[in-house]
């Protein structure tokens, strides 16, 4: 496990997996890599009420592609595709009861399936480079919140 | 009964069917209302700084009521870019709005940073008030003269109490009706207006109706002058910090910068049209681009509807900066120039830092619940 300090929180980030910029990870499952939310993204959303996605799966996705949308206790946000590739599947348990994603982050609670070329693949991060990202954007991640309470 | 008050109302850019009824019963309505000259201009914002509307409006030193399309804010700096300047008349259709945003943004300011100075802040502007009144916000234009009938009363109500009567008159001997009505709609011409200025007796402070100063106007002064489409940035100085960001940004010569080295929009024409990136750079949220499609762009109060924080940025929405670029580049390359992308102009926001102690996090999150949602 890899850890980073938010305030007083003690985020954790399984060295297995790899990891997107927009926070989540990225585990390889056969030919598919699942995604999910990641400890970092977990805290700022805190309990999750609702998860909706735009379309059905299979799909074609462009990289940042806007994908759905997510509504928890304290914050709301739209959902985009970390790579390109092909969506393969939602977790559909998560449709009707979206809790998975705080009780079991790196578990039940993941979020979907893609298939992705190698080439697209390479966007992902090491832990340790999630990590050093992490500590780049701590400060605006601050400042997004913070601004938006004024 | 009030002063003359003038009321212009501006077209809208459409020739939706729909909107032309509502405003020409406005003007119907206008024009029978007592007190009220009215006038028709076409959309405020396509109007030229040299041209018939813009010297009409200038010619209007009293107190007016403005009609648009636009928004609010939008309108009214639009106005203020015509050279058209006046406190601002609050209007109760959006009042309610107007005092939640208000609120919040008080709030904030003063909790935890020193209040920054805005270019408004050094303007003096005339007493006389200016009200812009949004079309879209009723159907039916009898519902707009309700809002107007409260105008006339309000502006009744503060010449009494800024001119001093009720000062002098004991609160037992109030005046009569009738000297109220004098003092408030004088009848000679050396009276002294609200703000101290000689102000002539009717009409004289508003549009000049062609059948002249002494029987309340009957005609609508409708200005057609030709007006083309336009589109370019309106500064909103009250909130502007003239940091130069959208200077440094702008590739095509649109802003400039005065003789007291304030920003200004300059060449309004060089402005690309469709173009909003500007306004997504803006660390104020500024500039206004009153005829783009969404509403924070085009001067709409801030969204009130959710008070839940926003993360798509954090989760991967393309930021305000980024799209801006894109946006600036899909124009260089329409112009026939070469893209620039992220390379020039592009805001140093993210280097002041505002260092937090780490441990606000939680602080911030909870600080949500104080809301009261």
């Amino acid at each position: 496990m890899l850890h980073f300090m938010m305030g007083e929180f003690e985020a954790e980030f399984p060295t297995d997996c790899r990891y997107a910029k927009n926070h989540m990870w990225a585990s390889e499952s056969g030919e598919r890599i699942r995604f999910g939310f990641t400890a970092y993204a977990v805290r700022l959303l805190q309990d999750v009420y609702f998860l909706d996605w735009n379309f059905d799966a299979p799909a074609t996705v462009s990289s940042r592609q806007l994908l759905g949308s997510i509504e928890s206790k304290k914050a709301e946000s739209d959902l985009f595709a970390p790579l390109a590739g092909e969506l393969s599947e939602f977790n559909a348990t998560l449709l009707n009861d979206p809790s998975a994603i705080n009780v079991d982050k790196y578990g039940e609670g993941w979020l979907f399936e893609m298939a992705a070329e190698v080439d697209a693949q390479s966007e992902l991060m090491t832990p340790s480079e999630y990590v050093s990202h992490l500590a780049d954007v701590w400060e605006v991640t601050q400042r997004t919140i913070k601004g938006q309470l004024n | 009964m009030a002063r003359r008050i003038s009321a212009v109302v501006s077209q809208g850019q459409s020739h939706n069917p729909r909107k032309r009824e509502l405003e020409e019963e406005l003007v119907t309505l206008l024009m029978m209302e007592p007190g009220i000259d009215a006038a028709v201009i076409p959309n405020l914002y396509d109007v030229k700084p040299d041209g018939t509307s813009a010297l009409a409006l200038q010619g209007v030193s009293g107190d007016v009521i403005v009609f648009s399309w636009l928004y609010e804010r939008a309108a009214r700096w639009t106005l203020d870019r015509l050279d058209v300047r006046g406190a601002e008349g609050v209007s109760t259709i959006n009042a309610e709005l107007d005092e939640d945003e208000e609120g919040d943004s008080e709030a904030g300011d003063s909790a935890d940073e020193e209040k920054k100075s805005r270019v408004a802040d050094d303007r003096p502007v005339p007493k006389r008030r200016i009200y812009c009144l949004e079309l879209s916000a009723f159907e039916s234009a009898a519902e707009f003269m309700v809002e107007v009938r409260r105008i006339q009363k309000e502006l009744t109500t503060s010449v009494v109490s800024l001119g001093g009567l009720d000062d002098w008159v004991s609160p037992t001997a109030k005046p009569s009706p009738e000297s109220l009505e004098r003092f408030a709609n004088p009848t000679n011409d050396t009276a002294l207006g609200s703000n101290g200025t000689l102000q002539h007796a009717e009409g004289s402070n508003g549009f000049h109706a062609s059948n002249g100063a002494a029987e309340p106007a009957v005609d609508v002064i409708r200005i057609d002058e030709s007006a083309d489409r336009r589109w370019y940035p309106v500064i909103d100085f009250g909130r502007c910090t003239n940091c130069m960001e959208c200077i440094d940004f702008c590739l095509f010569g649109v802003y400039g910068i005065d003789g007291a080295e304030t920003i200004l929009v300059e060449q309004p024409d060089n402005c690309r049209k469709g173009c909003p990136a500007c306004s997504r750079v803006c660390p104020e949220n500024a500039i206004i681009f009153p005829q783009h499609k969404s509403p924070a762009i085009a001067g709409a109060p801030a969204e009130v509807g959710t008070l839940k924080i926003d993360l798509s940025r954090l989760f991967g929405a393309p930021d305000a900066v980024e799209q801006a670029a894109r946006e600036r580049d899909e124009q260089l390359v329409l112009a026939g120039r070469e893209t620039v992308g992220l390379t020039v102009g592009i805001p140093k926001r993210q280097e002041e830092n505002a260092t937090e102690s780490k441990d606000e996090l939680d602080d911030l999150i909870d600080g949500l619940d104080e809301l009261d949602i």
